[in-house]
């Protein structure tokens, strides 16, 4: 696997999505090549913060009892 | 025929449905302030969002993804009410958006790893909210409610590689967005020195 195909593929390395065989692939790329892996943990480093900083914070509570109104 | 949807007999199914779907209600809001970025209009999506549920609970499948079902409710009301109309058409990428992609492939933009732990929270909500609706949902849908391509394919009704193509530009536009901010904040120089 060449940096092209490696960086191509980091995305759905990233997101869980590639087969057994070409994670396998990825890996070894990663491990022999620094600038790839940095590009990789970038991504990963992107993708948790936004879950993390976008995954905050409540319904508010008046919201929550209308909808016991409407659903109950 | 008892019409299911509208009058549902079953008592206990109709409770373990008000529940397992009430049990998301925290996740949409949070998807809903993302999308409409107002608390009054996300309050307002959250709530027609569960009243179409409602509505329409005989043609969910239990024991699917309701979470799925939910968003993909939802999704379809924002932009039927705030947007007038649903993106259905793929030729809505282009344009623009390439020519901006296309803007963003110089790779010492991007923001070192250890800087973007010294990016306020709100920053990266802020980074996130700017992006077009688009690129938006689908980073709602894989990034925060991790969804696979797959679910967020059938919630969107497009095809996977649509995802993820507007999935790669979300993110490439993301790290721009939050380069920018460690840049004119003072947290890296332009050079991307993360001291």
């Amino acid at each position: 696997m060449n940096c092209r195909d490696c960086v191509e593929k980091l995305h759905r390395y990233v997101d869980r999505e590639l087969t057994d065989v070409e994670v396998a692939e990825v890996k070894r790329h990663l491990e022999d090549c620094p600038p790839c892996e940095e590009t990789y943990q970038l991504q990963v480093h992107v993708k948790r913060l936004v879950k993390v900083c976008c995954d905050q914070g409540a319904a508010p509570e008046k919201l929550r009892s209308r909808l016991r109104q409407i659903l109950y | 025929m008892v019409p299911v949807a509208e009058h549902p007999v079953d008592t206990d199914a109709q409770q373990r449905f008000a529940d397992e779907a009430i049990g998301y209600l925290d996740t949409l809001y949070r998807g809903a302030l993302r999308l409409t970025r107002d608390p009054a209009q996300a309050e307002d999506l959250v709530q027609d969002t569960y009243v179409r549920a409602l509505r329409y609970q005989g043609s969910y499948q239990v024991g699917t993804n309701m979470k799925a079902w939910l968003f993909a409710i939802m999704r379809n009301l924002f932009w039927d009410r705030f947007k007038g109309g649903r993106p259905d058409d793929v030729s809505l990428d282009g344009d623009g958006e390439f020519a901006l992609y296309d803007t963003l492939k110089d790779p010492t933009a991007v923001p070192e790893a250890d800087v973007l732990d010294r990016i306020a929270a709100e920053e990266v909500v802020r980074a996130v909210e700017k992006l077009p609706e688009l690129h938006r949902e689908v980073v709602l849908l894989v990034d925060v409610e991790g969804f696979s391509y797959k679910d967020a394919a059938d919630v969107l009704g497009v095809p996977i590689g649509t995802v993820m193509s507007r999935l790669h530009r979300a993110r490439r536009q993301l790290q721009r967005s939050l380069y920018d901010y460690a840049s004119e904040s003072g947290i890296v120089h332009e050079q991307g020195s993360g001291s």
